[in-house]
């Protein structure tokens, strides 16, 4: 005779539970989270951790300006790659600009690395913590490095900013690691990610909403990062100088990794992004966002000249319009169309309140 | 657990039990929760639902409106047109009837918000002098059978006045001048080198009874909250730049200046320079704040101001008082009740649609 134990019941229930689909919602929010999420903070981390360390060996004369530079690139790359991700603490603590500190219409950034040190010629860490925004960051970071009027290969004037250098380097290294700690653990935003409801979200589907949302923004933002150098914004009279990243030379490749995360949220590592969420009925428009990221991104990787000479002919400004045009698709599309299909409200009183 | 990582946590979840199935006040009736709303496909409407869910009506209205206004003891509530809007909408509540599209005259224009004297006769509104853009005036209209007309104006000592409220004497206008210049038909703001915001008391029959400023001229005084003592309490939206350091919130105790509410760096850098809806709650003495570009809920003693929750709501919105503390709605999420009734502030999530709620609440 067959005797139920509850060790029997207890298996059975694992079985089930295991065997039961997940919401599609929560799926979705556990995949992205810890497929694309996660694994950027970290990176971020990562390189600022070693962008820290490349300013300590620079400035001691173990590493070249070359290297340098490269530390540099890897760092505002990896925070280009995060721009679809502001979800969470990074956001919540409106840390963004202590990152990177653009629009700078004024050039503040040099007015006030400039301004700083001669107030302060000995710079400390505090000093710096205690600063504005504008110069603990990765613009204040690529100006030292890159700008014309510098030149950080010369020992007197690695004198005058190793310790600016040092300093942003380590508020870098510092803020990422405490933003990736607080996506950690038990309570934190990666857990707030898989299990619901919790203190932030009351469900999977608004955590999917939160992570379309960023998407969506930082799309818009990718139109904004390239058309206001494009003159957009300025009556079509280009305006070189306003590009972000424009010291380095950086302002394609940031796009490109900016919209390379989008294309990661939308597909997912393993095929269980956001695009796993439209049913079959909605093939058509999966097909079209498929298109429409093909077409951003192709256009991106073509210029095979930097964004400033683009900027100087008319081939090169009808190359970057095709590209604006192309991501304003692609923004208008995640916009109007898959967050309608996909049920989900992307807010607007944070953009167009009163 | 450490007061901050409370804090940082939003306060005590109550989890799956209170989603869906949890009741306000069981057995007693719910109070209605006015609001404008979009529908899916970005119509605009004026709505009214029970806490619990229930939806009392959805009346599909020409354009966005902004606050809501309750008759003091008709079921009435006029939605206000948001600027630069010409109309606002007399909604019958029992039934979501719209009773009448008020309009302004050809040169003005409504700033989307208002207020019902006690006594239900007479309506004050915001509005812009478009023949000299900036111009505040409060529009003064009469109710009669049902039907608001415009009848006097007066200044409103200050340029783009956006809320105002009553003093406790309910004689006394408090008005916030959010200092914004603006043209008819546009939302461009035309003197951003040269705001000048104010507070400003009026008495209802248009007198000037004082006028203060606060030291930053880009910090635009917009949404307000009276206790019952006379504590006014405004939200600001800074104009400068996101490097500039600048107090959101502002307090005038009664007999005190009108200055700056003491506000943590942390809270006042998440608010990133923008603060949406502010309500008191008298009983308890409380006072909240949506900050929908940090996605904050903020939550503060009023006499002590001290913080007692920082809460993550994307797209926060409208926020209003409740016996239990407070109702927060969203453009994205779901609507929250933070109830304050202990130490430990609890959440919510209420039963009612999710998401496009636009920037204000209204309990009637």
């Amino acid at each position: 005779m067959f005797r139920t134990t509850p060790l029997l019941l207890v298996l059975t229930g694992l079985l089930l539970g295991a065997c039961t689909p997940k919401e599609p919602h929560l799926q979705t929010s556990i995949a992205l989270s810890d497929g694309v999420l996660l694994p950027a903070y970290g990176a971020w981390t990562e390189a600022d951790r070693q962008l820290a360390a490349s300013a300590l060996a620079f400035c001691a004369g173990n590493e070249d300006l070359q290297q340098a530079r490269q530390s540099f690139l890897a760092a505002q790359g990896s925070w280009a790659a995060l721009q679809p991700l502001l979800i969470g603490p990074l956001a919540g603590g409106n840390l963004a600009w202590q990152v990177q500190f653009w629009p700078d219409k004024k050039n503040l950034v040099a007015r006030q690395v400039e301004s700083l040190l001669q107030q302060k010629p000995q710079l400390t860490q505090d000093d710096l913590d205690q600063a504005s925004v504008v110069v603990q960051g990765l613009s204040a970071y690529e100006y030292l490095l890159f700008d014309a009027g510098l030149n950080l290969a010369d020992a007197t004037q690695r004198q005058r900013y190793c310790p600016l250098l040092i300093a942003v380097g380590k508020h870098q290294q510092t803020l990422s690691a405490e933003i990736h700690q607080q996506w950690q653990g038990e309570a934190g935003m990666a857990a707030q990610l898989n299990k619901f409801p919790n203190s932030r979200y009351a469900e999977a589907k608004e955590a999917v909403a939160d992570i379309l949302r960023a998407e969506v923004d930082a799309l818009d933002g990718l139109k904004k990062k390239l058309g206001t150098p494009l003159g957009r914004q300025s009556k079509g009279v280009p305006q070189p100088l306003q590009a972000e990243a424009w010291r380095s030379q950086a302002t394609l490749a940031n796009l490109a990794a900016s919209l390379a995360t989008a294309e990661r949220l939308w597909l997912g590592v393993k095929q269980d992004g956001l695009r796993s969420l439209l049913g079959s009925e909605r093939d058509e428009l999966a097909r079209r966002l498929d298109q429409a990221f093909g077409d951003s991104r192709e256009r991106l990787a073509a210029p095979q000249r930097p964004l400033d000479q683009l900027l100087a002919d008319k081939a090169g400004r009808d190359q970057l319009g095709a590209l604006y045009d192309s991501l304003d698709r692609l923004h208008r599309l995640h916009e109007r169309e898959l967050a309608k299909a996909l049920g989900i409200q992307l807010g607007f009183n944070a953009h167009d309140g009163d | 657990m450490k007061r901050r990582t409370l804090l940082a946590g939003g306060g005590v979840l109550l989890a799956a039990a209170t989603l869906g199935g949890w009741r306000l006040m069981p057995g007693s009736r719910q109070p209605l929760l006015l609001s404008a709303r979009d529908d899916a496909d970005g119509r605009h409407q004026a709505v009214g639902y029970r806490l619990d869910g229930g939806r009392a009506f959805a009346t599909p209205v020409a354009e966005r409106c902004h606050d809501v206004v309750p008759h003091p003891h008709l079921p009435l509530a006029l939605f206000v047109g948001r600027r630069p809007s010409r109309e606002s909408y007399l909604i019958d509540t029992r039934d979501g009837r719209l009773l009448q599209t008020l309009a302004t005259p050809a040169d003005r224009h409504f700033y989307g918000h208002g207020v019902f004297h006690a006594g239900g006769e007479w309506f004050y509104g915001t509005e812009n002098d478009t023949r000299e853009p900036g111009r505040g005036v409060i529009g003064v209209y009469r109710l009669q059978a049902q039907r608001l007309q415009r009848v006097a104006e007066h200044p409103s000592h200050g340029i783009g006045p956006h809320q105002l409220l009553w003093m406790p004497d309910g004689e006394t206008l408090v008005v916030a001048n959010g200092g914004i210049r603006t043209e008819a038909d546009s939302r461009e703001k035309m003197n951003l080198d040269a705001m000048e915001p104010s507070l400003v008391l009026l008495h209802r029959d248009g007198r000037l009874l004082a006028k203060e400023r606060l030291p930053e001229p880009m910090n635009s005084v917009r949404h307000l909250a009276v206790a019952s003592d006379g504590t006014v309490v405004s939200g600001q939206q800074y104009e400068g730049g996101p490097q500039d350091a600048v107090p959101l919130l502002a307090i005038k105790r009664p007999g005190q200046p009108f200055r700056a509410f003491p506000l943590g760096e942390t809270q006042r850098r998440a608010m990133n320079q923008y603060t949406a809806s502010v309500a008191i709650h008298n009983e308890l003495r409380l006072l909240a704040v949506t900050a929908p570009r940090g996605n904050r809920v903020l939550i503060w003693s009023l006499d002590s101001a001290e913080l007692r929750l920082d809460a993550p709501l994307a797209d926060c919105a409208g926020v209003a008082a409740i016996a239990e503390g407070f109702v927060v709605s969203s453009g994205q999420s779901r609507c929250r009740l933070y109830d304050c009734r202990r130490a430990r502030i609890e959440t919510r999530h209420l039963a009612l649609p999710a998401g496009l709620w636009d920037n204000h609440l209204r309990l009637a």
